[in-house]
């Protein structure tokens, strides 16, 4: 009788554990295990080697960049769908600037990618200003200046790709990109972790109403979110351009669906919020990364590794959610 | 003439309950909205249900017709207890409703507006027949005198109050047993009402019973034979309309708290003659318009009028969160209030009416709550300790005694009562000068009433001015220095702290 019970018991703990927030918050590590070594075992031990380890490396740089800023997008419960587009635009110009050498001498390179973080920070205030501004959900907002920033995109490379010049492209170096992306990733979990900035964006995610009514300026936070995000998709475009050499009218395509896969695969709740973490971003990319190339090594059509990576996702956002905070996106 | 033949031939019979409902409760999330209600309907009787808005009378007829599900409790008609779980079925037991809104369907015909969820009979297999379903339609218009309205027309053509006599077709054809009436008559011009009246008068006639709903205290005085009183969701009573007055009836609406224990017991201490805050001229369009006062160190000044009166709106244009304030409101040092960041770091704090959407973030804990509209105090070269945040949250939740795991904890997770703690542990933590408080202690258990107006006195002794907005009487009597009774957006009385002062002399001012 007494044993029963305490079997019950144990057995509603058991559950209670799996339908918890612990393992909601655990879930996206070991997802990302399980993914590594269920793709390793499935490749016969090949996805851990150091030459795949490093291409695997070299496909993360330049999306958790881009994910760090919608980081803080998602946060706000607000989504950005114009990474894709940003991103070509800025690399057009950080291509057009690198290849003014003649006249623009050794600045040439430090000002593309200035121009690169600029354009980047233009579109997202651009964004910023229209969705804070006239009081548009971000999702209308974005999905429409994406189609514009596509159409920009795909109007100055009509009549042939944009290359870079060769000085940019001697760039890349893996230590360059790695020193990048860990400044980017450093300084933004110094700002979310240790400044009212964080406190601020999950305030504003939580409650937008009530965080107004405890003196956060609600505007303001939503326009420099989509303006540091911007800024940074122009800084990832400068790691895409020294990769990539010549930029064509398909630069970024698909990233924003990318991003929001991985950052939602990292165990980010749709509705953003206080219950978001820094590690997210990490998480989220690593596992997109190694669950991509896993689904490539297995030689699966890219038609396949669609609908897989469609199933992963829904299935994750339904693990995840909060149900308690749902509502509309922004 | 008919009519009253035939009331005084049903009131010399036997009175037959028709109706009981035992313990009807609804909770919508935090709110309450009824609360234990237990009354009886009589066969052949008009019964009014009056109270102020958000009172529970509509919630209360929604559930008795299928609308909401009930929330705990039982319907009984005829001794049959009710099982409904819609509209339809409420229909085919003997329950029909005219709503308060716009009740019939855009993009229907008449007809089909009158038989929407009983249109069986003009269907054979499968198929419907629509002139026999618009015949039958025009004919109850034309016997309900509404000749005019043409069953095949569709809705649309019709205007608001065309469409509410449509609506009273459609909820009386049937010959219900019970007919409820939500706040129609406002919907209608007066020849409407007439007609309205008249149904009324035949259903009673015919030993059936009404549920008027209504806020003309004098159409339900004249019109209906017994009137209960809801307030706050509960029951408060039944009384003949033949004994009482506009006024019983407006008391018992608007509430007598009893026992005043807790309230401030002290009367004729001088108000400071300090200002602390000028507020001139402010109106923020459609509602409010002139408000001009000032409010004194060590003052408690209550505002007061009935739900709609603007009093709410008046704190959030003090605390800069209105968008389209005009005036001024200005700190005794001349600076301006025009937005919340100012409000917040000029040490004026604000407790909404709105608690779990605009005074506290429910998603987020309780530490964070607390913190956030100190963190500029908080931090230190612009950098943040979280340690420093929990001890400071936890300090100030627990000086009011919040009732909490610990300060991690999500504020969803606590009661209404417990949410307003930790609203004013921010604000003590903030170690505001200024309180606005707009009905702390709605929803609010008598407890944690008690600590509150304590927590207000002991606020006051400090030198602390707060505005309380309160829909409450008894509580701006006991409570405050100086009384302002706001009406359709303008001040309209100003009372100071007496112990003659009471409820009657601050509704007077209030309709």
């Amino acid at each position: 009788m007494e044993n029963t019970k305490s079997n019950e018991r144990r057995q509603s703990r058991f559950l209670a554990f799996f339908t918890g927030s612990t393992f909601k918050a655990l879930l996206p590590f070991l997802g990302l295990v399980l993914i590594v070594v269920g793709m390793n075992i499935l490749t016969g031990g090949k996805l851990l080697t150091p030459k795949r380890i490093r291409l695997l490396l070299s496909q993360v740089y330049y999306p958790a960049i881009v994910a760090t800023g919608v980081f803080f997008i998602m946060t706000l419960g607000s989504i950005d769908f114009t990474e894709g587009s940003t991103l070509g635009v800025a690399s057009i110009v950080i291509s057009v600037i690198s290849t003014r050498l003649d006249s623009l001498g050794a600045l040439a390179i430090p000002l593309a990618i200035l121009g690169g973080i600029l354009t980047g920070a233009a579109i997202g205030a651009f964004n910023g200003f229209v969705h804070v501004k006239f009081k548009l959900p971000s999702f209308i907002v974005t999905i429409c200046t994406m189609y514009l920033f596509r159409g920009v995109c795909a109007y100055l490379t009509t009549e042939t790709a944009v290359p870079a010049s060769s000085a940019i492209k001697a760039l890349d170096e893996d230590w360059i990109k790695i020193t990048v992306t860990l400044a980017v990733l450093a300084i933004a979990f110094f700002l979310f972790q240790f400044t009212r900035i964080g406190t601020d964006v999950k305030a504003v995610g939580s409650g937008e109403t009530a965080a107004r009514f405890s003196g956060v300026r609600t505007n303001r936070v939503k326009f420099l979110a989509f303006v540091a995000a911007g800024a940074l998709t122009g800084l990832a475009a400068f790691v895409n351009v020294i990769k990539v050499g010549s930029i064509t009218s398909t630069a970024g395509n698909q990233l924003e669906t990318q991003i929001l896969i991985s950052l939602v695969l990292g165990g980010l709740p749709i509705t953003g919020g206080a219950k978001v973490r820094f590690s997210n971003i990490i998480v989220g990319t690593l596992m997109y990364t190694v669950l991509n190339n896993g689904l490539v090594m297995l030689g699966f059509e890219s038609a396949t590794q669609q609908l897989i990576k469609g199933l992963v996702f829904l299935l994750f956002v339904a693990l995840t959610i909060d149900r308690k905070a749902l509502k509309v996106i922004k | 003439m008919k009519n009253q033949v035939q009331l005084a031939k049903g009131g010399a019979k036997e009175k037959k309950t028709l109706l009981v409902a035992s313990h009807i409760d609804k909770r919508f999330g935090m709110t309450h909205a009824v609360n234990d209600v237990s009354l009886t309907v009589d066969a052949g009787e008009i019964r009014a249900l009056i109270g102020e808005n958000g009172s529970g009378k509509s919630t209360f007829c929604q559930m008795l017709c299928g609308i909401y599900t009930i929330g705990a409790g039982e319907f009984t008609l005829e001794g049959q207890k009710l099982r409904i779980r819609n509209q339809v079925e409420a229909n085919n037991a003997g329950i029909s409703i005219i709503v308060q809104e716009m009740g019939t369907l855009s993009g229907l015909t008449v007809a089909e507006n009158i038989f929407l969820g009983h249109e069986d009979p003009f269907v054979s297999h499968g198929v419907k027949n629509s002139r026999a379903m618009n015949r039958e339609a025009q004919r109850l218009l034309d016997q309900y005198g509404f000749g005019r309205i043409k069953a095949a027309s569709m809705i649309d053509q019709y205007n608001f109050e065309d469409r509410k006599l449509i609506e009273i077709v459609k909820g009386t054809y049937m010959k219900p047993k019970i007919l409820v009436i939500d706040e129609t008559t406002t919907a209608l011009s007066q020849n409407g009402r007439l007609e309205l009246y008249k149904i009324m008068d035949a259903v009673r006639a015919d030993g059936r019973s009404v549920i008027f709903i209504s806020h003309d205290l004098g159409e339900v005085l004249s019109h209906a034979d017994t009137v209960s009183v809801l307030r706050d969701g509960e029951y408060i009573d039944t009384v003949r309309s033949g004994d009482v007055t506009e006024d019983d009836l407006k008391r018992l609406m608007v509430g007598r708290e009893i026992g005043s224990a807790y309230y401030r017991t002290d009367y004729g201490a001088p108000i400071s003659d300090e200002v602390v805050l000028s507020v001139r001229d402010v109106a923020v369009p459609g509602e409010i318009h002139g408000i001009s006062f000032d409010l004194h160190r060590g003052e408690i000044l209550g505002f007061g009028g009935l739900s709609e009166c603007g009093m709410h709106e008046v704190g959030k244009a003090i605390f800069g969160a209105s968008w389209d304030r005009t005036g001024q409101v200005a700190l005794a040092d001349g600076t301006r209030i025009n937005d919340i960041p100012t409000a917040i770091s000029h040490s004026i704090a604000y407790a909404s009416k709105d608690r779990d959407n605009e005074s506290i973030i429910l998603n987020e804990s309780i530490r964070n709550n607390v913190a956030l509209p100190s963190l500029e105090e908080l931090a230190s070269h612009g950098l943040l300790n979280g340690r420093k945040l929990t001890r400071f949250a936890d300090q100030h939740a627990k000086q009011m005694q919040t009732k909490m795991q610990n300060v991690k904890q999500f504020v969803s997770d606590l009661s209404g009562g417990n949410k307003q703690k930790v609203v004013l542990a921010r604000w003590l933590g903030k170690n505001s000068d200024i309180l606005v408080l707009d009905s702390p202690t709605r929803g609010i258990d008598v407890k944690v009433k008690q600590a509150i107006y304590a927590l207000m006195e002991e606020l006051k002794e400090k030198g602390k001015s707060i505005i309380m907005i309160s829909e409450e009487i008894p509580e701006l009597l006991g409570m405050s220095d100086r009384i302002f009774i706001l009406k359709d957006g303008r001040i309209n009385g100003e009372f100071l702290r007496s112990p003659e002062l009471n409820e009657e002399d601050l509704i007077a001012k209030m309709v």
